[in-house]
């Protein structure tokens, strides 16, 4: 690493303009169900496993994208540090960590009452 | 000149220049506004730490190669590339500190994340208490970077990741909240990082850490990046966020302070590697086109242009060293 290359590249002008002109994801790249597609090779067949999550909060569709890995775990990329087990796992999480875009609903301050979800075995990927 | 990294916990000094060069850059406006970076609402101007938050999101979404699968691996994250990207964002960090510092000899502080793991309580650890990071809350209300809405100069949150993975623009204070179930109830320990140094054969160890990087270069790769990263074993990298929880779990993670010390004690424990094993890296340039962005000559997303490769930052001992490695 050059020192000189180091604190030219760090002048703010210089970081603002080179994110300014860095290519902006589309805008309506999140609409629609999250979709993942899995490849692998196997034996010299060729496996493509493309999986879609619809996920409602409230009723409310989730527009998160939420993808699977290869070994079946999920994980959701407004959350970078999180891959889990299950796709429930991951909107819980979504709910913690975003606490703006889920309102506390009425009558139910805590969190862990929603229903239909049975624990940790459950696999939203496999 | 090199600088030098030290414990936060320890050297007060260093954490004293942090505490002030965080709030500056926090306060310093540069001359593009949101709309700049495609950030929707009125028209904001955009301050220099803030840089970092929209540098953070921008090289998670852009896929590597250009058209890939960002899900699989980017510009920053789930691949090789993660160690020298957060090199390459922490060193341009700790520039912008020593400039509004006026201390060209400021070196990053670090914090040593294990240590705490390894108390009883983290969550009371010297590192959360007012003098050095303050504590958890939404938003905190002890630190340094307490919000207070009448007053500009408070820190504030600015600009955050949506759920929906685009940023918008807030106005609030920090948010922090340890050990939730749905994150980590346990920071990594000094066990868990000492495991990640065990190339012993298993039971004990695993051989493969003393390799950097394994095909197929992702979030379920053996060897020693994917498990510092945190994909694979104890959590480490990982881990961290998710016990630290409110800004420091979504893509705009830089929003909280603690994110460059705790990337810089990731760093710190790729140096120690690098001290046993070599200054290596994979894969190299004959691995597929399809790895375009994470191999060692391939350009890092940064303004550092094509000469900020992977190679480029192996040794970073003309920028910095530590002064104790792991
Ligand atoms: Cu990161």
């Amino acid at each position: 690493m050059d020192p000189q290359a180091l604190t030219t590249a760090a002048e703010p002008a210089a970081l603002a303009d080179y994110l300014a002109g860095l290519p902006q994801p589309p805008p309506d790249h999140q609409h629609g169900p999250a979709r993942s597609v899995r490849e692998d090779a196997y034996q010299g067949h060729r496996i493509v496993i493309t999986t879609t999550y619809e996920i409602t909060v409230d009723g409310r569709p989730l527009p998160a994208h939420v993808g699977v890995s290869n070994d079946g775990e999920v994980h959701c990329h407004a959350l970078p540090a999180y891959q889990v087990r299950s796709a429930v796992d991951i909107v819980r999480a979504l709910i913690d960590n975003f606490p703006d875009d889920f309102p506390e609903a009425d009558g139910d301050p805590g969190h862990g009452g929603h229903p239909g979800h049975g624990g940790h075995g459950e696999h939203g990927g496999g | 000149m090199a600088v030098v990294r030290t414990d936060i916990i320890t050297d007060t000094a260093a954490r004293d220049a942090y505490v002030h060069g965080v709030n500056l850059l926090k306060r310093e406006s540069t001359a593009l506004s949101t709309t700049a970076f495609g950030i929707p609402g009125p028209p904001t101007v955009v301050h220099t730490y803030d840089l970092f938050v929209i540098w953070h999101h921008l090289a998670m979404t852009s896929p590597v190669p250009p058209g890939g699968d960002w899900m699989v691996r980017n510009g920053a994250h789930r691949g090789p590339v993660f160690l020298p990207w957060h090199r390459v964002m922490l060193g341009l960090l700790e520039a912008n500190l020593q400039r509004v510092l006026g201390e060209p000899d400021f070196g990053l502080p670090y914090w040593d994340w294990s240590a705490d793991g390894s108390l009883a309580a983290p969550q009371s650890a010297r590192i959360w208490k007012p003098a050095w990071m303050g504590g958890q809350g939404r938003p905190i209300t002890t630190g340094p970077f307490v919000f207070n809405a009448g007053d500009p100069n408070s820190f504030r949150v600015r600009i955050e990741t949506a759920p929906d993975v685009t940023l918008r623009q807030v106005d609030r204070g920090l948010r922090r909240a340890f050990g939730r179930p749905t994150g980590s109830l346990t920071l990594p320990t000094a066990a868990d990082l000492a495991r990640t140094f065990d190339t012993r054969p298993p039971p004990t160890g695993d051989p493969d850490l003393a390799t950097y990087d394994f095909t197929p270069w992702n979030a379920g790769s053996r060897g020693f990046r994917n498990q510092l990263e945190g994909f694979r074993g104890p959590g480490l990298h990982n881990q961290v966020h998710r016990w630290v929880g409110g800004d420091m779990g979504p893509a705009s993670s830089p929003n909280d302070p603690v994110f460059f010390l705790h990337h810089c004690n990731v760093d710190r424990i790729w140096e120690g590697w690098m001290h046993r094993h070599g200054r290596s890296y994979r894969p190299g340039m004959t691995a597929s086109p399809a790895l375009r962005g994470h191999r060692i000559d391939d350009p890092i997303v940064s303004p550092l242009g094509p000469a900020a490769t992977p190679r480029s930052t192996l040794d970073p001992t003309a920028v910095y060293s530590y002064d104790v490695l792991p």
